[in-house]
């Protein structure tokens, strides 16, 4: 019934939707008409630009010169700024101070305990290649910068998250800030925190704190909310305080949410914290930035590798920490321990695994008497002082924690054995090797190879030849000088009010004008093109491989550690494999930005299908219907919702990455951002601007493809 | 009024609850005879609990019966405040509840009452010992002693040895033995039921209930127990309301709501009960007309059976215990010959029934007598009498109205 209904509506959404079709064709064919009465209205008039840069030039200069007498630096800012920079000193210092061979065990013991050999193993490998590398004194760096981030972020994101979960009205006043945060891309954080902070490791941390913030909010949030509200009903009807009821029953439930939260904390801080080398965060960014600016991709590719590493690392870490479960009885995985489980043929493996098996057993068995005996000894000790009660549940809790005790004891014990006979003060120079020769020479015979081969019109030389010439200068032309202004905006506001009415129209042009009013209109249509380009070849992709992994486990199968490796991937880092194809210019840019999108439009196509129900699949095919029939009549229009979100969410990622693309020679708004933090005394107004001008451009973007995917949603479902 | 509302440990007095923006000035506008959908309709605002008054007695379990939507879980909801009544009053042992500050109910809620969820309401993250002792770990009682409690009563509900497994892996019977536990650990006086045998296989269901009757029998707590299964209603409750758009529609004991339901609706629910094993004597014996004394003489037996015209007297002894029965005709006959009382002629064998007796177990003894049946208590003491008449028609449906 519903579904009949819901067909019919459909159609009736279909006719309004030709009516405006109609309405944006007769606007496309405008400049025509326009063209013969007169030409200057292509180009956004310059006497209405506003020059909004040279009051915020202005203000830099004033807080330049007022950085030692201002209070308002001298009382907020400075002591903040200290006090920043102090904790990020001290982390870094102990991170250095520490032997390295501790720092590696830590994250192997890290990786064990959260998820298991695999990943304690690859952990240990992370760091490690840091060392092998020569950047184990930039990753420790990055290290820092990102635990102090982090630190700090949950420190506000986490009771903030609290207080929302407790009050509505504070969660309204906080979610339309929050979805504006989660907006923009993260590289505009990067602008403002200049004007106040200055140029160095400091800025850095607030720009990351401010971008990290949303999720350690959102999640905690979330989490307390979907506590069963049996289990609080319960809760108050025993008599429980607000307070007894929170620590005791809503945060341990929303723990895994929580902790999923501040695994996604770490993930955007990461992120961020590696583009700030553009603002002078140093670290393993910086080698990135320094391999992009003078061309020498092999070095930039080394960090790259060591980022992604790294990345991976925390990821899969604070990832396992959010999946542990309560059950009483350790449940133990009887799958293999390092190898595929599907090897378990070969009689080797299994031989190997069941070594492996009874090695973890035995260090099981051994820190379990570690514990016993700590325990055992706290008890004689609690019994000697008379408070045999007060030590019992100390005794306990040692006992029922033995890995975390061992591993204390174990690098405790390697700490004074330091204190004594001081090793690993620095990763050994011998076992470095340069691995950014051996790189630059493969990048070459690629780039002699694969950027032409042979003297076909196949690589990545003709096709980005092919994608300039046939998509972006077309659609930078028709937007830039085909179009007149007047025109762009008038068909954003139809789209706009097709979409979502006349707060949405008038949002929307109003935007628009706003960057024609800074000055901004051309570059701005020349990011725009590219984002065209980029979101049409991405959906291209991603939506016929979504409905393949939908149909297909193996594909999905396939797909999956893809996919979950490039969403660890922090988005800088993209940039570099796509010069060491495509070279720079905008179509690096674009490569990048595809890569980075495709993932959410994969995957929200694919769970868009595959959340249907079997019983409607099931009465699909009772019908006879064949599979292509399926598809197009019970599979795409069912997931059409969940497809549309994911266009909403490559859009907001091209964006972002488009931006960035600044960096290697993409041009537009991005180019001036990246000019304003590469000399913020000359051009950080315009840098601002431009910030300004992605942020309203990201938000129209946003709020008009978000509300097509809610008006996608059938109504009574879910 | 006064005297018999001390008699109730707990009692509501005209509860009322409107969900909606306003909920005060609707239940001024209200008119007595709309109906929910129509208030709905014109207020957009739902009334759950509509003007709701009963009272329950110490040691009884009260049954709130009413189909899902009747308003009867916002009703125990609005009993311990977890959700804010409109208006009335709730009064707990001569204290009213609504007037109570936080503290105060906090107070109520953790030392006099108690409460078992249809979902079971467990805290998943905590051992079942921890989840017993919640109510006495949130009073600050130290752990040996809420522990030690806590084992009692797992022990009480016999879920000994299954202390530090975490709810998730029990079985639904099992949650709801730790749901039930969790409530009596902190020896609350009364205990609210919220359908907590509704989520649960038949099987299971009929074995919980006859468990919480046997716990019932020793524990002689206060309880309120919401069901919307009648047959549950029936066999648990002492007293049952019957709720209907969130008013009362009936109440009274099982017998009397089985034997004469109010309307309609309620008849409609009494027709799938089992009535031989439900209705006991009580619900169906009659006064016994004529009762004389061991010491009376056949003449003065013999003129109140005129009186009464009927066709035999029941006979207590001297200090008022049941002795047996004389027909008619045995004291017609024994006017000329005994002069003293009437006292050798009653035989001690004649077979009683209690009150409690189901109409299953008395068939088979009205069967085999055409005189009425005496029904004594356990001290003797007669109450009143069964027919064959009776028992056939009660078990047909209908009841002698006399």
């Amino acid at each position: 019934m519903v579904r009949w209904e819901s067909v019919s509506g459909y159609i009736q959404i279909h006719r309004r939707d030709v009516m405006y079709l109609a309405l944006l064709v007769l606007i496309l064919l405008l400049p025509l008409i326009v063209d013969s009465i007169s030409t200057e209205l292509t180009e956004f008039p310059e006497a209405w630009d506003i020059h909004l840069r040279e009051p915020l030039d202005d203000f830099q200069r004033w807080t330049i010169r007022n950085r030692l007498t201002h209070p308002l630096f001298t009382w907020f800012f400075d002591p903040l700024s200290d006090a920043v920079d102090f904790s990020i000193r001290q982390i870094e210092s102990v991170l250095l101070w520490l032997p390295w061979p501790v720092v590696v065990l830590t994250a192997f013991l890290l990786g064990q305990r959260a998820v298991g050999l695999r990943v304690a193993l690859f952990s240990a490998f992370a760091m490690l290649f840091m060392g092998f590398m020569g950047l184990w004194d930039e990753g420790m760096l990055t290290l820092a910068l990102m635990a102090v981030s982090v630190i700090i972020a949950l420190l506000i994101g986490i009771p903030l998250g609290i207080m929302a979960a407790r009050s509505d009205r504070f969660e309204a006043g906080l979610r339309p800030l929050l979805d504006v945060m989660q907006t923009l891309p993260a590289f505009v954080y990067l602008i403002p925190v200049l004007l106040f902070f200055g140029i160095a490791r400091v800025p850095s941390v607030i720009a990351t704190v401010i971008y990290a913030l949303p999720p350690a909010i959102r999640l905690t949030n979330l989490g307390i909310r979907q506590v069963s509200p049996a289990a609080v009903e319960a809760a108050r009807a025993f008599g429980s305080t607000g307070r007894q009821t929170l620590f005791k029953v809503q945060i341990p439930l929303a723990l895994p949410t929580i902790i999923a939260g501040v695994n996604q904390t770490i993930m955007m801080a990461f992120g961020i914290v590696v583009i700030a080398a553009l603002i002078g965060a140093g670290g393993l960014g910086n080698e990135v930035l320094i391999a992009l600016q003078k061309q020498q991709v092999g070095r930039g590719f080394i960090a790259g590798m060591a980022i992604v590493f790294m990345a991976i690392l925390l990821d899969r870490v604070s990832y396992g920490f959010s999946q542990q479960q309560t059950v009483s009885n350790a449940q133990h995985s009887h799958g293999f321990h390092l190898l595929p489980n599907s090897w378990d043929r070969f009689a080797v493996v299994r031989v190997f695994e069941q070594g492996v098996d009874l090695l973890l057993t035995s260090c099981a068995r051994l820190s379990q008497a570690i514990a016993a005996g700590v325990a055992t000894l706290v008890s004689a000790i609690g019994a000697a002082v008379g408070k045999r009660e007060a030590v019992r549940d100390v005794a306990n809790f040692l006992q029922g924690h033995a890995f975390l005790v061992s591993s204390v004891l174990l690098i405790s014990g390697l700490l004074i054995l330091h204190a004594f006979a001081p090793y690993g003060e620095e990763f050994p120079k011998a076992w470095v090797f340069d691995l950014g020769q051996p790189v630059d020479v493969g990048v070459e015979w690629m780039r002699d190879n694969i950027y032409q081969i042979g003297d076909t019109s196949i690589g990545t030389g003709p096709l980005s030849d092919f994608l300039l010439i046939y998509t972006l200068n077309p659609i930078r032309a028709f937007l830039q000088d085909w179009l007149s202004w007047p025109l762009v905006i008038l068909g954003f506001a139809v789209i706009a009010y097709s979409v979502g009415g006349w707060r949405l129209a008038i949002f929307s042009a109003a935007g628009l004008f706003a960057v024609g009013l800074m000055g901004l209109w051309e570059d701005s249509m020349n990011t725009l093109s590219q984002v065209i380009v980029a979101v049409f070849i991405t959906v291209l992709i991603a939506i016929p491989l979504g409905v393949l992994s939908a149909r297909n486990d193996t594909v999905e199968a396939f797909l999956k550690p893809i996919l979950d490796t490039l969403q660890t991937i922090p988005f800088f880092v993209y940039l570099i494999p796509v010069i060491i194809l495509f070279n720079v210019g905008r179509i690096p840019g674009i490569m990048a930005s595809v890569l980075y999108a495709l993932p959410p439009g994969i995957r929200l196509t694919n769970l868009g299908i595959r959340q249907i129900s079997n019983e409607t699949m099931e009465a699909a095919r009772a019908f006879g219907s064949t599979p292509r029939q399926t598809l197009f009549k019970v599979q795409l229009p069912l997931a059409l919702p969940a497809i549309a979100l994911g266009v909403n969410q490559v859009i907001m990622m091209v964006l972002a990455m488009v931006v960035v693309a600044g960096l290697v020679g993409g041009g537009g708004l991005g180019l001036l951002a990246v000019k304003g933090l590469a000399n913020p005394m000359r051009d950080l107004g315009r840098g601002i601007e431009a910030g300004i001008a992605i942020v309203l451009i990201a938000m129209i973007l946003d709020r008009i493809t978000q509300t097509w995917a809610k008006n996608r949603e059938i109504k009574g479902h879910h | 009024m006064a005297t018999s509302e001390s008699n109730f440990k707990v009692s509501c007095r005209k509860i009322w609850k409107i969900f909606g923006p306003h909920p005060e000035q609707v239940k001024q506008a209200l008119k007595p005879d709309m109906s929910r959908a129509e208030i709905l309709e014109q207020t957009g605002h739902v009334v759950a609990v509509k003007n709701v008054s009963f009272g329950v007695r110490a040691g009884e379990t009260f049954v709130v019966m009413g189909l899902s939507g009747s308003g009867k879980s916002t009703l125990v909801r609005c009993i311990s405040r977890l959700i804010e009544p409109t208006s009335g009053q709730i009064i707990i042992e001569g204290e009213d509840v609504t007037a109570m500050s936080e503290e105060r109910l906090r107070l109520l809620r953790r030392r006099k009452m108690s409460m078992v969820f249809q979902h079971f309401g467990l805290f998943p993250h905590r051992k079942v010992i921890d989840n017993v002792a919640y109510g006495l770990e949130i009073q600050g009682v130290d752990r040996n002693t809420r522990f030690e409690r806590a084992r009692n009563v797992l022990k009480m509900v016999s879920l000994t040895g299954w202390e530090n497994h975490y709810p998730g892996e029990l079985s639904g019977g099992m949650q709801q033995r730790v749901g039930i536990a969790r409530a009596l650990a902190v020896d609350p006086e009364i205990l609210f039921f919220d359908e907590p045998f509704s989520a649960l296989d038949p099987l299971i269901r009929r074995e919980m209930q006859d468990e919480l009757l046997n716990l019932q029998k020793v524990m002689q707590k206060t309880i309120i127990f919401i069901t919307h299964d009648f047959l549950e209603a029936v066999k648990l409750g002492d007293d049952i309301a019957i709720m209907k758009d969130g008013e009362i529609v009936q109440v009274g004991t099982p017998d009397q709501v089985i034997l004469n339901p109010a309307n309609d609706y309620v008849r409609e629910f009494t027709k799938d009960v089992p009535r031989s094993r439900v209705l006991s004597a009580r619900a169906i014996m009659k006064p016994c007309d004529v009762v004389c004394s061991e010491n009376d003489s056949p003449e003065q037996v013999q003129s109140q059976l005129q009186t009464y015209l009927s066709p035999i007297a029941f006979v207590n002894s001297e200090n008022g215990r049941f002795l047996g029965i004389l027909s008619r005709a045995q004291v017609d006959r024994a006017v000329p010959t005994v002069n003293h009382t009437v006292r050798p002629l009653v035989h001690d064998n004649q077979p009683t029934v209690s009150p409690h007796t189901f109409l299953s177990d008395l068939l088979s003894i009205v069967a085999a007598t055409d005189l009425p049946v005496p029904v004594v208590d356990s001290s003797r003491k007669l109450l009143g009498s069964v027919d064959r008449t009776a028992v056939i028609m009660a078990l047909g449906g209908a009841v002698d109205s006399s």
